[in-house]
């Protein structure tokens, strides 16, 4: 087998902290975007709640004016 | 179908007795060369990294990126590529995930 490399200290002080920053911008920026994602979360929900109760009332409606004698 | 259950989980020990027979030579090979190139630096050796990087930084300035052959350059490139995909490595570790942030 071929013998293993020395790899110069430069090139292994930068690839481990590239790894070390890299852990910390993902849980950074994993911490910046979590809340926001709540805050979407709750907001859709509520539009959704809205949203339905207008298909209810337009079903509702639409189901009463197409009730006719004539069909 | 309870039978062919039975046959898969009377099957498993044998198949993680291959598994680890398959991958034991393997890990052997990856630990003697990880032992040696993937650990990280020794506090002896930061003083040394700060030194190569002046070195690299003073041979910038005295002009010799003109002197570097293709092939040296190319080597550069792919070796700095490599740093850099450790960065994202780390992202995914923070992140929590592979592909895209599980908020």
């Amino acid at each position: 087998m071929v013998p293993p490399v020395v790899v110069s200290p430069l090139i292994k002080t930068t690839r481990w902290s590239a790894l070390l920053l890299g852990m910390i911008y993902g849980r950074q920026r994993f911490n910046y975007l979590k809340p926001i994602a709540e805050e979407e979360r709750r907001i859709e929900e509520a539009e959704k709640a809205a949203r339905e109760e207008q298909e209810r009332i337009y079903k509702q409606l639409s189901e009463a004016n197409a009730d006719t004698i004539l069909k | 179908m309870a039978q062919a259950a039975q046959k898969l989980v009377a099957k498993v020990p044998k198949l993680v007795g291959a598994a680890v027979t398959y991958t034991k030579p393997r890990l052997a090979t990856f630990w003697y060369y990880a032992r040696v190139e993937l650990v990280p630096p020794t506090p002896s050796e930061i003083p040394k990294a700060i030194d190569s990087a002046s070195g690299l930084i003073k041979s910038y300035q005295a002009g010799r990126l003109g002197q570097t052959t293709v092939k040296d350059a190319l080597r550069n490139g792919l070796v700095a590529t490599e740093v850099l995909m450790w960065f994202y490595i780390g992202e995914c570790i923070g992140k929590g995930g592979i592909v895209g942030y599980n908020v």
